[in-house]
C-alpha cells in the first residue's frame, strides 16, 4: 500500500470510470499493478477512484480494451498546486513579497522613544542618537549594538547619570536618569571647624567663631581651629563656625619609570568581513581573503535578524580587523625624570582637593637601576584643612 | 492427479503445522468490527456496488454484503474494503473454476 503523503507529492487524480465492464477495469489495473485506490461505486454503470500520475498513462490500454469511459474530475498534489500557482503568477508574487516586505519592516527602527528626561535633555538625547545614525527606517543590524550606543550616548551627555537602552522590537528605547545636585544647605547646627589633617597654617579667614590658630601654627589631626563657642567668658554663645583655613602639608612620594616601553597603536589600517551565520554556521557574503598586514585586532560585531517579534536564527557578522603596530619608546635619563616628574605630579592632583596649589616641589632622590628610574619628590601643598565637628550640647 | 495433489497438501498442513493460506492458497480474512474487511490471496474482483462485492477466490466465490462500501486500497492479491459489513458468505458452486 503507498502511503499516501508520497502520493501528494507525486500527485494523483480523481476519476470516473463510465461503462459496463467496470469490474473488469478493476482487474486488469490490478492485473497491471496501476495503483487505484478509493474505489465507490456511485452509479448503476459508473465507479470513481484515485489513480496516481504516473500511471494515468498506463490506463489507455485498458480503457481501450474494456470500453470503458475515463472522466477527470479532480487534480490533487504537488505538480497540480505548482502549476496553478504559475498560472496565478500574481499572487504567489505578492505572497512572497509580502513575506519580505514584513522581514525588510521587522528590521528597520520605527521608533525613538525617550523616557524620563526633561525637555533639554531630550533634545540633546535626540540631537545624540541622530548623530549616531538611530533614524526612521535604519536597519538594526547596520547599527552598533545596544550595549555601545548606551556606552556612547552615556558618554556624550554628561547631565545624564544613566541612560538605559534597549531595544523592543522595532523601538528604541531610552531610559534616562537624570542627575540631581543635592542643593548646598547651609549649617544650621553649631559646630568646630577641626584640622583634618597634620599641617602648618598657611592663612585663616574667619566669617563667624573665633579663631583658635594664627598663621605659622602647627596643628595636629583633630586640632580645633575655629571655634564655635563666641562671645565673652560667662555670656558664651554657641554658633556654627564658618571659615576657610588653609594649611601647608608636605606630601612624599616615589614614581619609578623605565627607560625602555613597548606599546601597541592602532594604524589605521582595517579590513572588513561580513558574513551571515545560519544556526551557527558562518558564511561569508563579503569581504574575503587574509588582510595584508600580519598584526591586527578583532572586532566582532553581531546582529540578529527578527522576523516580528521573533528572532531568527540567523545573524549579520561584521568583523573588523585593525592592523595593529608595536611601537618601542625609549627615554634618556634626563627625559625620563622629566616625564616622571609630571606623573607623579598628576598622581597628586588627582588625590587632592580641586582647590588645592602645590607651591613647591623638589626631588630628594634619584637613581637609576635595572633600566628604570626611581624618584622621590617632595611637595609643599597648600589646601583647605578644615573640617566641621558638630558640638553636642549636653543638659 | 489434482486431487492426490490436494490431499497431499491437506496432509501436509495437518501434519506439519503450517498455515493453511500458505500451502493451500485459501483466503486470509481480517475484519475489523464491522468496519474494514481485509482479504488476501484472492483471484479479481467480479462485481463491485456500494451494497456488494463479490471476489473470485481459487475455490469459488466470497460475497460480502453491506452498506457504504470502498475500496480502499487494491493490489493484485490483497484488497481492503470499508463500509459497513453486513455479511460475508462463501459461494461454492460445484466444481472449482478453472483458470
Amino acid at each position: 500500500m503507498k502511503n499516501s503523503w508520497t502520493n501528494t507529492f507525486s500527485g494523483f487524480t480523481r476519476i470516473k470510470v463510465v461503462g459496463k465492464y467496470t469490474e473488469l477495469f478493476l482487474n486488469r489495473c490490478i492485473h497491471e499493478e496501476i495503483s487505484i485506490w478509493h474505489i465507490r461505486r456511485v452509479g448503476d454503470e459508473a465507479i470513481v477512484c484515485y489513480v496516481s500520475l504516473e500511471d494515468v498513462k498506463r490506463i489507455r490500454p485498458i480503457v481501450k480494451e474494456t470500453k470503458v469511459k475515463v472522466y477527470f474530475i479532480e487534480r490533487k498534489g504537488v505538480p497540480f498546486l505548482i502549476r496553478k500557482m504559475i498560472s496565478r503568477g500574481g499572487f504567489v508574487a505578492g505572497i512572497v513579497s509580502f513575506v519580505a516586505l514584513l522581514f525588510i519592516l521587522s528590521n528597520m527602527v520605527w521608533n525613538i522613544s525617550i523616557e524620563g528626561a526633561s525637555p533639554k535633555i531630550e533634545h540633546e538625547l535626540s540631537q545624540a542618537v541622530n548623530e549616531l545614525g538611530i533614524k526612521r527606517g535604519k536597519f538594526h543590524f547596520l547599527l552598533p549594538s545596544v550595549e555601545d550606543i548606551q556606552m556612547k550616548v552615556t558618554e556624550r551627555i554628561d547631565e545624564a547619570t544613566w541612560i538605559g537602552v534597549t531595544l523592543n522590537g522595532t523601538t528604541f528605547h531610552f531610559n534616562v536618569v537624570e542627575q540631581t545636585f543635592p542643593e548646598k544647605q547651609e549649617p544650621v547646627s553649631p559646630r568646630h571647624l577641626i584640622s583634618k589633617k597634620k599641617a602648618i597654617i598657611y592663612d585663616i579667614f574667619v566669617e563667624q567663631g573665633q579663631a583658635k590658630v594664627i598663621p605659622n601654627d602647627f596643628v595636629d589631626k583633630g586640632e580645633t581651629l575655629i571655634s564655635g563657642f563666641i562671645g565673652k567668658e560667662g555670656k558664651m554663645e554657641i554658633a556654627p563656625a564658618k571659615g576657610k583655613v588653609l594649611g601647608e602639608i608636605w606630601y612624599k612620594s616615589n614614581v619609578s619609570i623605565p627607560l625602555i616601553t613597548e606599546f601597541s597603536t592602532l594604524t589605521g589600517e582595517k579590513k572588513t568581513k561580513h558574513s551571515l551565520s545560519i544556526f551557527d554556521i558562518n558564511f561569508p557574503i563579503f569581504g574575503f581573503g587574509n588582510p595584508e598586514f600580519t598584526e591586527y585586532e578583532t572586532n566582532e560585531y553581531r546582529n540578529r535578524l527578527n522576523f516580528l517579534k521573533w528572532s531568527l536564527p540567523i545573524e549579520y557578522h561584521r568583523k573588523v580587523l585593525l592592523e595593529k603596530e608595536t611601537l618601542v619608546r625609549e627615554y634618556s635619563e634626563e627625559e625620563a625624570v622629566d616625564t616622571a616628574i609630571l606623573m607623579a605630579r598628576e598622581e597628586l592632583m588627582k588625590k587632592l582637593d580641586e582647590d588645592a596649589v602645590i607651591k613647591g616641589e623638589k626631588v630628594l632622590h634619584e637613581t637609576n637601576e635595572n633600566g628604570k628610574v626611581t624618584l622621590m619628590i617632595h611637595y609643599q601643598v597648600i589646601e583647605d584643612i578644615a573640617k566641621s565637628q558638630p558640638i553636642i550640647q549636653g543638659d | 492427479m489434482r486431487k492426490i495433489n490436494k490431499m497431499v497438501r491437506k496432509w501436509m498442513t495437518d501434519k506439519m503445522e503450517l498455515p493453511a493460506d500458505v500451502t493451500m492458497d485459501l483466503p486470509r480474512i481480517t475484519m475489523i468490527g464491522q468496519l474494514h474487511i481485509y482479504i488476501e490471496n484472492h483471484r479479481g474482483v467480479l462485481k463491485f456496488s456500494n451494497q456488494e462485492l463479490r471476489l473470485l477466490l481459487e475455490q469459488g466465490q466470497l460475497l460480502i454484503k453491506g452498506n457504504h462500501f470502498v475500496i480502499k486500497t487494491i493490489l493484485p492479491e490483497e484488497l481492503l474494503l470499508e463500509g459497513i459489513i453486513d455479511q460475508v458468505i462463501y459461494i461454492n458452486d460445484g466444481e472449482p473454476k478453472k483458470r
